[in-house]
């Protein structure tokens, strides 16, 4: 029942046939390229064999409608990972519609608190402390532990008394032990940003810090970023608000997607484009109407769900 | 020979009575389906019949009938997520793209197998591949899109290629 493991020479072709398709599709290759690619073709029947498999492959993906398929394949992990719950022994509960819990992953499941993509939530934990969940995001509370575990997303909390709070995550745990954090967390890296008072951190395998008022930083697997500092005075996603101060649009579309179900795309040539404004997180179908108002852009919609950004055409 | 045909057909059919309806259970209770149980304790039974495993050699049948019977939870529910996706998408179509319901059938059939071939990659890396296959975008257009460099998307399209090669050349 089980695939074979793959032999070593299987992995050597699978590999070099996969840098070569690389290097072919990522441009010019030279006469001489051209003709070294033709000799490790030439060289082993199993050469030739993966190459010709990595054609067929091709040749599926292109056959597909690309917009019902994209849709589908790159569903997103919750989709795929719902079979884990059957396996935890849990009731299965069909999702309305993918779009509505979309990016929630296998544990949000089982979170004691959760938001859709686009959803926001305020919460008042036991002693009083204000909890605030942004875009897709789910916690478990532990009331009595005083812990908040982040699964996934973003979330803010401000202490209510002396008591401290513990924030974990998956990249480190935080103590808040006055004034109010933002958590936000990925899957490479977690950002935490001290809007008033102050927190401890301990991030997974690193020495333990201290972050103050207006103070930012990243953690990731691979380390901890320097400590940046951040206008706390600027309104933002717990005010339910996207505030750009002129900043490349690809950077504040990114952040727009993850509020917004559904696919959005941009030509590269808008990435760079400066953008200035506060928009409102609420309604992100509009945010995109107004940029095409504001901007030199228009908004291509191929379903309701998939905007495509372009840049508007000249009038001759 | 025949005599250990003959036995592993008899132990089958001892398996098959002492557990098919402990099997329907444990399906039915992580399915929350008693029909959808019924089927997939069928397609174990089949599994454990065309199986390397004899039948009569087994130690711990149950445990033999869960491990199987949890790979093809798995698939269920793999396929139910991936149908519900395509429908989804379907709706969202105008009217006159709606597809035949041939070709409906032709489309999911490539996905599904499309979508075990993708399974395992990480997020970014699905994500580079489904946009430079489906899209027909360049790396320099997909490392915008994902906000990476363009190297990390030659890196994400080499794994992908890699990974899908390989199940195919095993």
């Amino acid at each position: 029942m089980l695939n074979p493991e793959p032999s070593e020479e299987a992995r050597r072709v699978a590999r070099s046939a996969a840098r070569w398709l690389v290097r072919v599709e990522s441009g010019a290759l030279s006469e001489q390229d051209l003709a070294s690619l033709q000799r490790w073709r030439e060289a082993s029947d199993l050469h030739e064999h993966a190459w010709h498999n990595a054609q067929a492959l091709k040749g599926r993906f292109e056959a597909l409608p690309p917009a019902v398929a994209m849709a589908t394949l790159d569903r997103s992990k919750q989709g795929r990972r719902q079979l884990l719950k059957g396996m935890l022994g849990l009731a299965v509960v069909a999702p309305a519609g993918w779009l509505a819990t979309r990016e929630l992953p296998l544990a949000a499941w089982g979170a004691d608190l959760a938001t859709g993509t686009g959803e926001q939530r305020r919460v008042t934990l036991a002693d009083g402390s204000v909890l605030q969940l942004n875009t897709a995001t789910a916690v478990n509370i532990d009331d009595r532990q005083r812990r908040v575990s982040l699964i996934r997303g973003e979330l803010s909390l401000r202490l209510a008394n002396a008591q401290p709070l513990l924030i974990e995550t998956a990249h480190g745990r935080s103590c808040l032990r006055s004034g109010e954090i933002g958590v936000c967390q990925d899957e490479i890296a977690c950002e935490f940003s001290m809007f008033t008072g102050f927190a401890d951190l301990w991030p997974m395998r690193y020495s333990a810090l201290a972050l103050r008022a207006g103070q930012r930083v990243r953690v990731t697997d691979r380390g901890v970023g320097p400590i940046g500092v951040f206008d706390v005075s600027q309104p933002g996603w717990r005010e339910g608000v996207l505030v750009a101060l002129d900043q490349p649009l690809g950077d504040l579309l990114r952040d727009l997607d993850r509020y917004r179900p559904g696919i959005l795309r941009w030509s590269p040539e808008l990435e760079s484009l400066r953008v200035t404004g506060s928009f409102r997180l609420a309604e992100p179908d509009r945010v995109l109407t107004v940029l095409a108002a504001t901007l030199p852009l228009e908004v291509h919609w191929r379903t309701r769900y998939w905007a495509t950004l372009v840049p508007r055409k000249k009038i001759v | 020979m025949i005599d250990r045909a003959d036995s592993n057909a008899q132990a089958f059919h001892q398996l098959y009575q002492g557990n098919r309806s402990w099997l329907e259970q444990w399906l039915s209770r992580r399915l929350g389906s008693g029909h959808d149980a019924a089927d997939l304790s069928q397609d174990t039974f089949m599994r454990v019949l065309a199986g390397p495993q004899r039948i009569v050699d087994l130690a711990e049948p149950r445990a033999y009938l869960m491990t199987i019977g949890k790979r093809l939870l798995v698939n269920f529910y793999k396929r139910r997520s991936l149908e519900r996706a395509y429908l989804d998408a379907l709706a969202q179509l105008p009217e006159v793209y709606a597809p035949s319901p041939e070709q409906r059938w032709q489309v999911l059939e490539t996905l599904h197998a499309l979508d075990d071939l993708l399974d395992g990659l990480p997020g970014r890396v699905r994500r580079a591949f489904l946009l430079s296959q489906l899209e027909g975008l360049g790396y320099r257009e997909i490392a915008v899109r994902l906000g990476v460099t363009e190297r990390s998307v030659k890196r994400y399209m080499v794994q992908a290629y890699e990974h899908c090669l390989l199940v195919a050349l095993c």
